[in-house]
């Protein structure tokens, strides 16, 4: 009897990820590796691909300064992004997860945004962002501002990026919010009558017990920021002066408009990379933040 | 818990400010939906139309065959969340749970699968799915998803490991078995998660577009997003239409979050006595 | 409460999975042994409707083939790189970036000289120029458009100005667009994208005698000489002048504010702004040197056929029959017709909007655009672009010529 139970829990992880990984295997490895492969050849779109070595590779970082620029843009992009998103979510949450009435309101309108598509977002945004026409410099202008050319500015084009990316925030919010409401109310309770202020109360429970969430909003965050696409695709096209050229366009583009899959695929694999080695580092310094219910308890053992 | 006088007004008075820069352009695109041709682009802006046309929904809705768009999306959306939530949380609940050999090179090899960006995998992913004779069906747009996204092990796996473990040796103890343990006991406790990921799923599915773009041909498989997409030509963009369809795609969405509000806070409350 | 919602839950649950079993089921018993076309279009949904009909009335015609539509809006290049990428392309496509998609599609001479010498003739001479690859001729004409100057009537009227006339020229327009221009009210003479794609450009050199590459696709010396130059930079000046403003689009948006005097765009406008209920005209557009006519560059779409097709001979059938008079002249409203006969008989070269697009296609007969010519042309659009957005972006106003050089080296 006791026998049979630890073999069910030798094995008992395995058969709970097991269909995961049954997937990967059948729709995500082929893929996977196949691009890996396309990445060591000139593979045109039509046409047979020839065998380059480590050709792309090469000429990636040798003469494309493209690859340095877009790389720079988008750490810039997320270095921005990323911090400012995770703070607004946060505190978006932290507000909506106040028990007032009609905050369930604000719930809705702060979740709204995240369900439009991203065709209507660009087409709506787009229009308010325009310098002589739109909505937000005529406003600006009853206010005695002069607004800028928000899509047309190396300055500010990419700040027009990050206001309109930041309007569908509502996702991460949601996960946060999520996460603070399991928090029982009673830990509260604990700490209300223990004297502990709201801000403190906030550093010293409500961050630790929602840790785990925080790094899994940081780390998706990150990689969507590295990734970004469509939304460049569709409101700026990587102009003014490819200032917001990032490199999921650089990526896309060579791949759908320059027809050089094996080029994309290099590409790709090198940002694979990079995704990888910043994301193991988040997950390595997380040991020291990131308060684990499992693990903590284990070590106390 | 009590909120003192003073929280209370920071508090209205921020969602008040914030509302404006989340509330405003959808108002805008209400507004658009409802304008003709020559109203849109005014200046100075033009914030009502002169006649309110809401037949400019009803336009929107028979230029294509919306119905049928309809049903392909909330195929798509119900199966795949069926198996999210199934897989995903099975994924989750092994990878939170247990200590294993390989642990870590799995659970990298999961994270690894978000990296890749979805450009270069597309077309090997369209020469299988051809291979399969998958294309201009729905089958790739469902079936992959039924095995569980690293997206949602991730964030399941996160909720997990903040739960504390006492439960499962109670269990134990009481000679349930790990399946049962995983059932009985952790997944009415996952419920506010289990539904956030419901939610997440509805969202991504309901509105990507590039994957049955790319995946399906006929027109009889499009879905909600495809068609949306098809109001925007190369040359010109039917602005008004795209507006409209655009909110009517939002209801569903918005319901499955009130259905989802409802159940965050009976679910915790249900946990907590559990 | 909670527990009812669950029922209904599983309820639908149950349904849509019942539902879709069925659904699937039923699939691909749609033909009757009729051969498949598959037919891939690039239209919005209007133009799709329409579109839609016509393949119905093909499809009720023919005992043996039967085409279906797929049509994939302003994402078309993203679906067919997948499909040709995977060997699984449509076999008949709307086509106009020839260049890019050349080797996959099929050469049409031997099949277009079974239908006889009158049959290519019939055809306006200088589509087929934007239809083939090194005089290989890939696509059939379907429509086309060349770009002209619509102007907002109303303005110029309050302006005391005349129209523009058909032999009017760049300093003409200039000094119009001076007189338009009130930037307290935000009016402004004229618009233009300021991001544009280079192929749309280029008819700007050609107007001036120059151009982005020579016969033999060299760019060097061609792209950077003065006559390539000088129209950007005229441009430039009516910018920095604040009588003209830059757009995002082609300036139909800013234009339908009504606070533009004019703007230059193919004929994809005409419809938009006449639901939004401008009063407009339209006119060629302005030369450069009084002598030389002005030329446009062809934004021409046309039909080919797939490399891979297995059934060529059913969709050449399908091809002769959506470039065919009758669908030339159902066409007019959505594209104007490739064929002399119809241009003829519906009286368009002598129609008030419509003749200005024919007038501009013959001028322009003799110019071949450079992305047709030059070997690397993703390339050296990608360079032009990057100088155009800096000749025409107000963050640098580079000189003109400087930014071209950089860009041919």
């Amino acid at each position: 009897m006791k026998a049979k139970r630890k073999m069910n829990s030798r094995f008992a992880p395995y058969l709970f990820i097991l269909p995961y990984f049954i997937g990967v295997l059948l729709f995500t490895a082929g893929p996977l590796v196949m691009s890996f492969i396309m990445s060591f050849f000139d593979w045109p779109v039509i046409g047979d691909p020839v065998f380059t070595g480590m050709g792309n590779y090469i000429e990636l970082f040798t003469k494309d300064s493209q690859f340095y620029d877009s790389m720079a843009i988008t750490f810039k992009f997320s270095a921005i992004f990323v911090p400012l998103t995770i703070v607004l979510s946060l505190a978006l949450a932290l507000l909506i997860s106040r028990q007032l009435k009609g905050i369930s309101l604000f719930r809705v309108v702060f979740y709204l945004p995240t369900v439009v598509s991203s065709v209507s977002i660009s087409i709506i945004w787009g229009w308010i962002l325009n310098k002589e026409y739109g909505i937000l410099n005529y406003m600006l202008s009853l206010l005695g501002v002069s607004g800028p050319d928000w899509l047309n500015s190396r300055k500010w084009a990419l700040v027009a990026l990050i206001i309109v990316s930041g309007w569908t925030v509502g996702t991460m919010m949601l996960v946060f919010y999520t996460a603070l409401k399991g928090i029982s109310t009673e830990i509260y309770e604990a700490a209300r009558i223990d004297g502990s202020g709201e801000f403190r109360t906030f550093f010293q429970i409500t961050l630790p017990l929602i840790s785990p969430t925080m790094q899994f909003n940081i780390v998706t965050s990150f990689i969507s920021a590295l990734q970004n696409l469509s939304l460049v695709m569709l409101l700026t096209k990587g102009g003014p002066m490819k200032s917001t050229y990032m490199y999921g366009l650089f990526v896309y583009n060579n791949a759908f408009q320059k027809s050089r899959l094996g080029y994309a695929s290099a590409s790709a694999w090198v940002m694979f990379v990079i995704i990888l080695l910043l994301t193991s580092l988040i997950f390595k310094s997380s040991d020291r933040w990131v308060f684990n219910q499992v693990t903590s308890k284990e070590e106390r053992r | 818990m009590r909120v003192s006088k003073a929280t209370k007004i920071v508090t209205y008075l921020l969602c008040v400010v914030l509302s404006f820069y989340f509330l405003f352009p959808f108002i805008w695109m209400i507004l658009t939906a409802v304008k003709s041709e020559g109203e849109i682009f005014t200046y100075p802006p033009k914030f009502f139309p002169d006649t309110w046309r809401f037949h400019n929904f009803i336009d929107a809705w028979n230029a294509q065959p919306f119905g049928r768009f309809t049903w392909n999306s909330v195929l798509v959306t119900v199966w795949t969340t069926a198996g999210q939530v199934v897989s995903a949380s099975l994924a989750a609940y092994g990878f939170a749970r247990y200590q294993f050999r390989g642990k870590k090179f799995l659970f990298s090899i999961l994270l690894a699968t978000m990296m890749l960006p979805w450009d270069v995998t597309m077309i090997p992913q369209y020469m299988e799915f051809n291979l399969l004779g998958w294309i201009d069906t729905l089958k790739p747009l469902i079936i992959p998803a039924l095995f569980g996204s690293a997206y949602y092990i991730y964030l399941m796996r996160q909720f997990l490991e903040s739960m504390p473990n006492d439960f499962a040796e109670s269990a134990k103890i009481d000679g349930a078995n790990e399946f049962q343990i995983y059932s009985r006991i952790y997944m009415p406790m996952m419920k506010p998660c289990i539904i956030l990921v419901c939610v997440l799923n509805m969202i991504t599915v309901w509105n990507d577009y590039l994957g049955p773009l790319v995946f399906t041909n006929t027109q009889s498989k499009y879905t909600l997003a495809v068609g949306l997409a098809a109001f925007k030509g190369v040359h010109s963009t039917d602005i008004i239409p795209i507006m409209c369809i655009s909110i009517l795609m939002c209801i569903p969405p918005v319901v499955a979050f009130f259905i989802e509000q409802k159940n965050i806070i009976e679910g915790i409350s249900g946990g907590v006595k559990g | 409460m909670n527990k009812n919602l669950k029922k209904v839950l599983a309820v639908i649950l149950i349904a849509v999975i019942a539902l879709s079993l069925v659904a699937c089921g039923s699939n691909g018993k749609t033909s009757k042994g009729k051969t498949k076309i598959r037919f891939a279009t690039w239209d919005d949904a209007e133009t799709l409707e329409f579109q839609q009909k016509m393949v119905d009335k093909f499809n009720a015609q023919s005992d043996t083939i039967e085409v279906i539509i797929e049509s994939y809006g302003d994402n078309y290049d993203t679906k067919i790189t997948a499909s040709m990428g995977s060997k699984d392309a449509p076999d008949v496509m709307y086509m106009w970036n020839y260049p890019k998609y050349a080797e996959g599609l099929l050469p049409l001479d031997d099949l277009i000289k079974s239908e006889g010498t009158d049959y290519k003739a019939n055809f306006y001479e200088a589509l087929w120029n934007y239809n083939s690859i090194n005089g290989v001729i890939l696509g059939i004409p379907v429509g086309y458009t060349t770009h002209v100057v619509y102007y907002n009537k109303d303005l110029f009227d309050q302006t005391g100005i005349a129209y523009p006339s058909a032999d009017w020229t760049w300093e003409d327009l200039r000094n119009a667009a001076e007189k338009l221009s009130n930037p307290a009210e935000k009016v402004y003479g004229i618009a233009f994208p300021i991001q544009p794609d280079p192929y749309d450009y280029e008819m700007f050199a050609w107007s001036n005698g120059g151009a982005y590459v020579d016969a033999q696709g060299n760019a060097a010396g061609v792209l950077d000489s003065d006559k390539t130059a000088a129209p950007f930079q005229f441009f430039q000046d009516m910018l920095k002048a604040g009588i003209a403003i830059g757009t995002d689009d082609y300036g139909s948006e800013s234009f339908s504010t009504g606070k533009v005097g004019m703007f230059m765009n193919g004929a994809w406008s005409i419809d938009k702004l006449q639901k939004a209920g401008l009063n407009f005209g339209v006119q060629v557009l302005p030369r450069f040197d009084k002598s030389i006519p002005s030329a446009s560059i062809l934004s021409s779409s046309g039909v080919a056929i797939s490399k891979t097709t297995a059934n060529k001979e059913a969709a050449w059938e399908f091809v002769k029959f959506w470039t065919s008079e009758e669908l030339n002249k159902e066409r007019i409203g959505y594209e104007l017709p490739v064929l002399k006969s119809v241009a003829g008989s519906e009286k368009l070269t002598s129609h008030e909007i419509y003749s200005k697009f024919y007038a501009m296609l013959d001028q322009s007969s003799q110019y071949m655009p450079a992305s047709f010519i030059s070997k690397d042309w993703s390339n050296l659009s990608d360079k032009i672009n990057l100088a155009l957005e800096k000749i025409l972006n107000s963050d640098s106003f580079t000189n003109a010529q400087e930014a071209l050089r950089e860009a041919a080296k």
